[in-house]
């Protein structure tokens, strides 16, 4: 339940978090369920969903831990009437799923062929599988709220991580695309673009640069930390960052907002 | 409350946008001292914020004179202690008696910068400090969705609000080394008084809204650009307001927030 006189209260709202098994997704499904949210958690690894799904009950909240691969539409459907069929509803779909390659990817020092249709199947596809499956729900009823997780690399290409940047751009497209699409339907779109954060996907990243260079002393965590040069406000984010930033674009506080995208990364990309 | 403890000053604070952030702020615990150039309307909007059970003053102030911006601040430290929120609102269209003529005078520029732009960095300066010792703040400057792009209409005015955005930028890189954040927002289509005038200068000037009333001019560049096909409001303003000077934001800084219905998507 929200608090009373919570600023953002979602309170009987139902929101389906792709990717909410993890990090950001994790960040995003407690603080909805913080607003009084009820959660759907999809997620591939539905023993992580289900150990989120068990956080976010905590609240005292209801939630679901649906397992879902956003790369196949079908799934997607099958993840949206799940949603309806426990909670007869969805509000808000929160697009987090994502991935920065496709297997064996921090081993490559540029990206392969295979990552760049991996992460086009899943960052990008998997926006609009989700999108598709949920907008007829939320066009009859004239309400809904969809926030895409895109990312500071989508501002800008980022050096050997071409493939996932160029994903990230695209996810920042789509978001203006469907906000056209669906406006006259009376449902925002929009897009945050968290900078860096120390979730596996950072771990990962740090583990590949420094296994490109050769580094064997320096730690991943050390070479995360040496990146924050790049972000004025000196500090890392944090997956209750984007989740602050998800609640307020999910939210009534945010109803004449569409077709953005947010950075919400220390100021490291200026739009 | 998100601002329970808080302290905002609100330039422009009197009427129509800032009046409603005041607003917002308040419902949120802040307290505010409301700047603006009329007296008689920022010491009701002061009236009004103090029924919601906050502490709020007026103070009149010119922002192009950076004494006014001063003795603005020192009098918000005076009253409540500190500043941990500035809101530069305060804004014009042009020179006065802009809305009569068809094309931009020099004084249109001058006048309109000197406001916009220089009254948004005296005010800064005159609060920077405050919240440079305190290792915390917030400051968040109105620009527009005129500045995203530059209009024929009202080239002086697009140019000013541009410069408001790349203004941010530049403070949020100069102090975020002092926790300070600093962000922009660029409101849509409201119908304010100022934008009675807009249209009437459209009507004038502009083939397409040749001869309508201004409200109509409104209305129709509504359905032209607006993909959700509706007017933005001062309290949308205030509620996007609310969130980028809550610690909600903390990680957010150097951004231009577009609050128009989806009119610009950059």
């Amino acid at each position: 339940m929200a608090k009373e006189n919570a600023y953002i209260d979602l309170t009987g709202r139902v929101a389906i978090v792709t990717g909410g098994g993890n990090g950001i997704g994790r960040g995003i499904a407690l603080r909805l369920g913080n607003a009084g949210a009820d959660i759907a958690i999809a997620d591939i690894d539905h023993a992580a969903a289900a150990r989120v799904a068990g956080e976010v009950a905590a609240l005292g909240v209801r939630a679901e831990a649906i397992e879902v691969d956003v790369a196949d539409q079908p799934s997607t459907d099958a993840m949206v009437k799940a949603s309806l069929g426990k909670f007869g509803r969805v509000d808000i779909l929160v697009n987090n799923a994502g991935i920065g390659g496709a297997p064996g990817w921090t081993g490559r020092g540029v990206g392969s062929t295979a990552d760049w249709n991996a992460v086009f199947e899943v960052n990008v596809l998997g926006i609009v599988h989700a999108t598709d499956s949920v907008s007829a729900h939320m066009m009859e009823r004239r309400s809904g709220k969809i926030v895409n997780i895109a990312s500071a690399a989508g501002r800008r290409g980022s050096p050997g991580f071409a493939h996932y940047s160029a994903s990230k751009a695209s996810a920042i497209n789509v978001t203006q695309a469907f906000a056209y699409q669906l406006a006259p339907y009376g449902i925002n779109v929009n897009s945050v673009c968290p900078g860096v954060l120390w979730t596996s996907l950072w771990q990962d990243i740090s583990k590949r640069r420094l296994g490109m260079i050769g580094d064997s002393e320096t730690t991943g965590r050390k070479y995360f930390e040496d990146r924050l040069v790049n972000v004025p406000l000196g500090r890392e984010q944090t997956p209750e960052d984007i989740g602050n930033a998800v609640a307020f674009l999910s939210s009534d506080r945010a109803a004449s907002i569409t077709g953005q995208a947010l950075n919400v990364d220390g100021g490291a990309m200026m739009n | 409350m998100l601002l329970s403890e808080k302290v905002a000053v609100v330039t422009g604070g009197a009427t129509g946008i800032g009046r409603a952030i005041g607003l917002k702020l308040a419902e949120q615990g802040a307290s505010i001292l409301v700047s603006d150039i009329n007296e008689d309307a920022a010491g009701r909007t002061a009236d009004e914020i103090a029924a919601l059970g906050v502490q709020a003053a007026a103070q009149v102030t010119n922002v192009v004179d950076s004494g006014a911006t001063d003795a603005m601040a020192a009098r918000a430290v005076e009253l409540f202690g500190r500043i941990d929120i500035l809101i530069n609102n305060a804004g014009v269209a042009g020179a006065p008696g802009w809305y009569t003529r068809s094309r931009s005078t020099e004084e249109d520029w001058r006048f309109t910068y000197g406001v916009n732009v220089l009254g948004s960095v005296n005010a800064a300066n005159s609060v920077i400090p405050h919240m440079k010792s305190a290792r915390y703040g917030k400051i968040l400057n109105l620009a527009s969705i005129a500045g995203r792009e530059g209009r024929p209409s009202l080239p002086h005015y697009s140019a000013s609000k541009s410069a408001i955005i790349n203004y941010t930028q530049a403070l949020a890189g100069e102090l975020a080394g002092d926790n300070i954040n600093v962000n922009a927002i660029c409101p849509g289509l409201l119908w304010t008084p100022m934008w009675e005038q807009v249209g009437g200068r459209y009507a004038r000037n502009d083939p397409q809204y040749e001869g309508l009333a201004p409200r109509d001019v409104f209305e129709k560049m509504i359905a032209a650009n607006i993909p959700f096909g509706r007017e933005q409001t001062p309290e949308d303003i205030g509620d996007a307001a609310v969130f980028l000077c809550s610690d909600e934001a903390k990680n957010i800084t150097g951004q231009a927030l577009n609050v128009d219905g989806g009119f610009f998507m950059r």
